[in-house]
């Protein structure tokens, strides 16, 4: 096992900056997700990873060892592709001893290993069958099987769960995550799938337009989002964001929005007035957000709305109203059924406040 | 839409195209077989009436007592057998080469490959007529005097110390370099074609260039190759045109610079034995018709003869 | 054999234009398959060179004409081909009018052959594509069948249904008009050859076009036949194009249909070329060596401008 280390990685293609100045570090053991939009260039610092693609500038270290021009043979990386990519003329068997067999390996230990990872994979029954007979889960498995039978240092997934329906992927994920725990490998996965970033984590990278967003523990990008970009395309939905005025009463600088004046708290005023800003983004996420009849007493975020739109998903209601000509969307009990005018409440700490030409965290300034 | 079918439209439209399909393909399929039974020559259509076998007996008896036609016949085997291996293991080891070059490498050298074939049959046969030219001005012996590896010029395709072999080998180079870019651009558009994860997968995995081709590659082609070959024998077998200008401008030996193809053609243009030609062109005309019939089969394996979606 | 585009695979796996991985050793492995298919070549290669510039020599050139090597560049040759002035000694004499005749002959069967199998697989092609009618699958394999037939096997009967037909021609037309119908009956028999691969890559082109649009004109009232010509015709422009270049090139360049049904006073570049080879002695090689360059250009003109479509059609389906 082996920490994989990026330094100050770029990738072009033609004049395409597919890549931007990338510094991460995938710890050893651990399960670190590269999340990002299609396009992000998630999966091109995966290929990086692998050895398919050639830095433009950069280097990349598995542990101590600079494998930034050694080719993917000598790098003892799996990959499991999106298409999972077997060869369709060869047998399940024949599919996931072929590493091996590139390797010279005698005929009873590539026998031996093909049979010990199709047991760690349920797919013993499926040996003499053809990738073509395979279903889309099956088909998964022996694509990791091939990827894990030459014991990697490294396993790299490029969305492997997105070509399976809704229910396979919740299976599927959990075990995916079990198995790495158990084999203590180093996995970097690829998905634009929040949810399952969030679900399968010890570390996230949001990735967008070719450079790290953010990284850290799932909970942590959830709550504190570095940026407008992360608060939006993290979670279900997405964190409402609404532009304000930053007026000034006595000294102390407060935020209109909505309609509404909120005083923000010492360290943002501080903050506020550090940068000389006269507007700001208010955001909150829809679940941290209540509805009231009345204007509540104390600090917290309060504004008016109108209810536009409720859409009951059993579990919860979301509640889509309308502030001020923007949308707003609150996560409500199933119970609620609110209408007309309310007040939307967001307690003072889950406000997020950003700084609009950056769209960076007041936080992070 | 209408669902009831309606022969109008279809009708006018395939008018030109079916017409010519039955004045040269359908009716002369008929009457080839047909004038191989009879006594034809000089184009005197009158004798189409008197219908035999002698044609079929002549052959027979020729092809096994005339040296001249026995000749032919060997040159058929061997020129056709060995320019098939050169087109088919050619066509895929320059497929190979060219999927592992650079786009910017590969695409002027595709072109370049079937420039022999793109070129009127008259200049390409010129080029070699030139080349193998008996004199001193041959362009051949002269790099050869100029070596030293020959004293005099030498007639290479008609060179009775050298025959047969000489004027087999200028036949395989002057039509393997045509046929080969078949076999090469066939080839190279289904490597194209299979899922480039497969060949980063061989990667990582670690398979070298060499084995990459070998279990990965050349297996998944593997019906591309026989339908090449069935396609390149059929061709193979029925090309005369630049044999015809070697041999007419003397640069190869009648007999065994002639295939079968050839031989039908000349008897029925040069001596004008039509009615033996025709029969000698039946053993064409069956051939083609088995290989058409497995080259379909084989590009209905491969394509499935794709319907089109949402037929009116 | 559908000609059919490759489309860019999405995702970073596509991105490259190459499709192995990039940190192997590129750049050697280039240079090995580079110089090992180029040294296959190069000699075929050089003999166009040498052809062409013999064109322009005193005598063929066996070498490339350097400074010193003697051997003095000039226009004569073009200059007899065009003056017709080749070689009284062997008994040839062409006139100036002779070669523009004869280019204009091997027009003239190009453009014809290029008519005739545009104007027949267009439609064929569009009525396989989208037309339903009796027979449709067994006839579009009938003429796959064809494709792979070698149809001139069959040109002893195609022969005497020519003879057979100048008979009547005679009749109706009088004499005069035989070589005329000599070059009319080469034109058609020679575009039958290239009528099957024809309408097959027709019949691909056309399926291609998405259905809503030709289903919206015929809702809006249009025939078939003004879908045909004004909906959809126009979307497979680029097909024709590519149909006629190759139509064009398959009539420019062949030998053995026109020799055998043109009328023997009726040349084309291809006769003229094989009569001058077998009839000329070798001194006067280099005015044919100006013909056969010549003969060369249009090949070459289309060959440059065509390169991708030629690659991809020929990927789809040709005689080989």
């Amino acid at each position: 096992m082996v920490e994989v280390r990026l330094e100050g990685v770029s990738k072009r293609f033609g004049r395409v900056v597919a890549v931007d100045n990338v510094s991460i570090v995938f710890e050893d053991g651990r399960f670190t997700v590269l999340l990002g939009p299609s396009g992000s260039g998630k999966s091109t610092i995966l290929y990086l990873v692998a050895g398919v693609y050639k830095p433009s500038s950069g280097r990349i270290f598995f542990g101590d060892r600079d494998v930034t021009n050694l080719p993917p043979k000598e790098r003892n990386v799996g990959l499991v592709f999106q298409n999972y990519a077997l060869y369709p003329h060869m047998t399940v068997y024949e599919n996931i001893a072929f590493p091996l067999r590139l390797r010279g390996e005698d005929e009873a230990a590539i026998d031996r290993k093909v049979h010990e990872v199709a047991r760690l994979l349920h797919i013993e029954e499926l040996l003499d069958r053809r990738p073509g007979q395979l279903s889309g889960g099956q088909q998964q498995r022996v694509a990791l099987a091939r990827a894990l039978v030459k014991e990697p240092d490294v396993l790299l997934l490029d969305e492997p769960l997105s070509n399976l329906d809704a229910l396979l992927r919740l299976t599927i994920r959990g075990e995916l995550k079990k198995l790495q725990q158990k084999l203590g490998i180093t996995a970097i996965h690829v998905t634009h799938d929040q949810a399952e970033a969030m679900s399968m984590a010890d570390k996230i990278v949001v990735i967008d337009r070719g450079r790290v967003q953010q990284e850290g523990p799932p909970l942590e990008v959830y709550e504190r989002p570095r940026n407008l970009f992360v608060a939006t395309f993290i979670g279900s939905p997405p964190a409402n964001t609404l532009p304000a005025t930053v007026e000034h009463r006595d000294g102390y600088p407060l935020i209109r929005v909505a309609g509404s004046l909120y005083r923000p708290g010492e360290r943002h005023a501080a903050k506020i007035r550090e940068a000389g800003l006269d507007r700001v983004v208010v955001a909150f996420r829809p679940e941290h957000a209540r509805l009231a009849e009345h204007p509540p007493e104390g600090e917290d975020l309060a504004f008016e709305a109108e209810v536009y739109l409720v859409e009951p998903l059993g579990r919860e209601n979301i509640v889509t109203l309308e502030a001020a000509g923007m949308p707003v969307k609150v996560v409500t009990p199933p119970e609620e059924r609110p209408s007309g005018r309310l007040y939307v409440v967001v307690p003072r700490e889950r406000v997020l406040l950003f700084e609009p030409e950056t769209g960076l965290s007041l936080d992070h300034l | 839409m209408p669902g009831r079918p309606r022969p109008g439209p279809a009708f006018f439209f395939l008018l030109p195209a079916l017409a010519l399909i039955l004045v040269f393909y359908v009716v002369p399929l008929i009457l080839s077989v047909y004038i191989g039974f009879t006594p034809l020559r000089d184009w005197n259509l009158q004798r189409l009436g008197e219908l035999s076998l002698d044609n079929y007996r002549r052959l027979y008896h020729l092809v096994l007592h005339d040296p001249d036609l026995r000749k032919v016949v060997q040159t058929t085997i061997v020129f056709t057998s060995v320019t098939l291996a050169v087109n088919v293991l050619g066509g895929l080891v320059l497929a190979l080469a060219m999927f592992f070059m650079d786009e910017w490498l590969s695409l002027p050298y595709r072109l370049l490959w079937l420039l022999p074939r793109m070129t009127p049959v008259a200049v390409y046969s010129l080029l070699w007529y030139y080349f193998f030219l008996p004199g001193r001005e041959g362009i051949l012996n002269s790099w050869l005097m100029s070596l030293g590896l020959i004293d005099e010029p030498r007639a290479w395709g008609k060179d009775p110390e050298l025959l047969p072999y000489s004027a087999w080998a200028i036949l395989v180079l002057v039509n393997g370099f045509v046929g080969v870019s078949f076999g090469m651009i066939v080839f190279y558009s289904a490597l194209k074609s299979i899922p480039r994860e497969q060949v980063i997968a061989a990667r990582i995995d670690g398979a070298s260039t060499l084995q990459l081709a070998r279990h990965v590659l050349i297996p998944q082609i593997r019906w591309h190759i026989v339908y090449v070959t069935v396609w390149q024998l059929l061709s193979l077998l029925t090309t005369f045109a630049h044999i015809f200008l070697l041999v007419e401008w003397g640069t190869l030996d009648r007999a065994w610079g002639s295939n079968w193809a050839l031989y039908v053609f000349n008897t029925a243009f040069l001596t004008q034995d039509q009615g033996f030609a025709a029969a000698a062109a039946t053993v064409l005309v069956a051939v083609g018709v088995v290989l058409g019939l497995l080259a379909l089969r084989l590009m209905r394996f491969r394509e499935m003869m794709v319907e089109p979606k949402g037929e009116l | 054999m559908a000609l059919r585009l490759r489309l860019r695979r999405g995702g970073p796996a596509g991105e490259a234009a190459g499709a192995d991985v990039e940190t192997l050793e590129r750049r050697r492995l280039n240079l090995v398959l580079g110089l090992a298919v180029g040294l296959g070549l190069a000699p075929v290669l050089y003999l166009y060179l040498l052809l062409v510039l013999s064109s322009f020599s005193n005598t063929m050139l066996t070498s490339l004409p350097l400074p010193g090597s003697g051997v003095e560049l000039t226009l004569r040759n073009w200059e007899m081909l065009f003056r017709g002035q080749v070689a009284p000694a062997a008994g040839k004499i062409y006139t100036t009018r002779d070669i523009v005749l004869i280019i204009l002959n091997t027009l003239v069967v190009a453009l014809g052959v290029t008519a005739v199998v545009v104007a027949a697989s267009v439609m064929a092609g569009y009525a396989f594509s989208r037309l339903r009618f009796r027979w449709r699958r067994g006839l579009m394999e009938f003429i796959i069948l064809l494709h792979a037939f070698p149809g001139v096997a069959l040109i002893i009967a195609v022969y005497a249904v020519y003879v057979w037909s100048l008979g009547p021609v005679r009749e109706l037309l009088g004499r005069d008009s035989l070589a005329a119908y000599s070059v009319f009956y080469t034109v058609l028999a020679r575009a039958s050859l290239e009528i099957p691969m024809s309408i097959w890559l027709m019949k691909g082109f056309f399926d291609r076009i998405p259905w809503e649009v030709e289903w919206s004109a015929l809702i809006d009232g249009a025939s078939r036949f003004t879908v045909w010509r004004r909906i959809l015709l126009p979307q497979v422009k680029p097909g024709i194009a590519a149909l006629a270049i190759f139509a064009f090139l398959a009539g420019w360049e062949d030998l053995i249909y026109v020799r055998v049904f043109l009328y023997p006073q009726v040349k084309t570049l291809a006769t003229f070329i094989e009569e001058s080879v077998a009839g000329l002695e070798t001194a006067y090689l280099p005015v044919v060596a100006a013909a056969g360059t010549l003969y060369l250009i249009p090949t070459i003109v289309f060959f440059i401008a065509t390169q991708r479509l030629l690659l991809e059609a020929m990927s789809g389906g040709v005689k080989g």
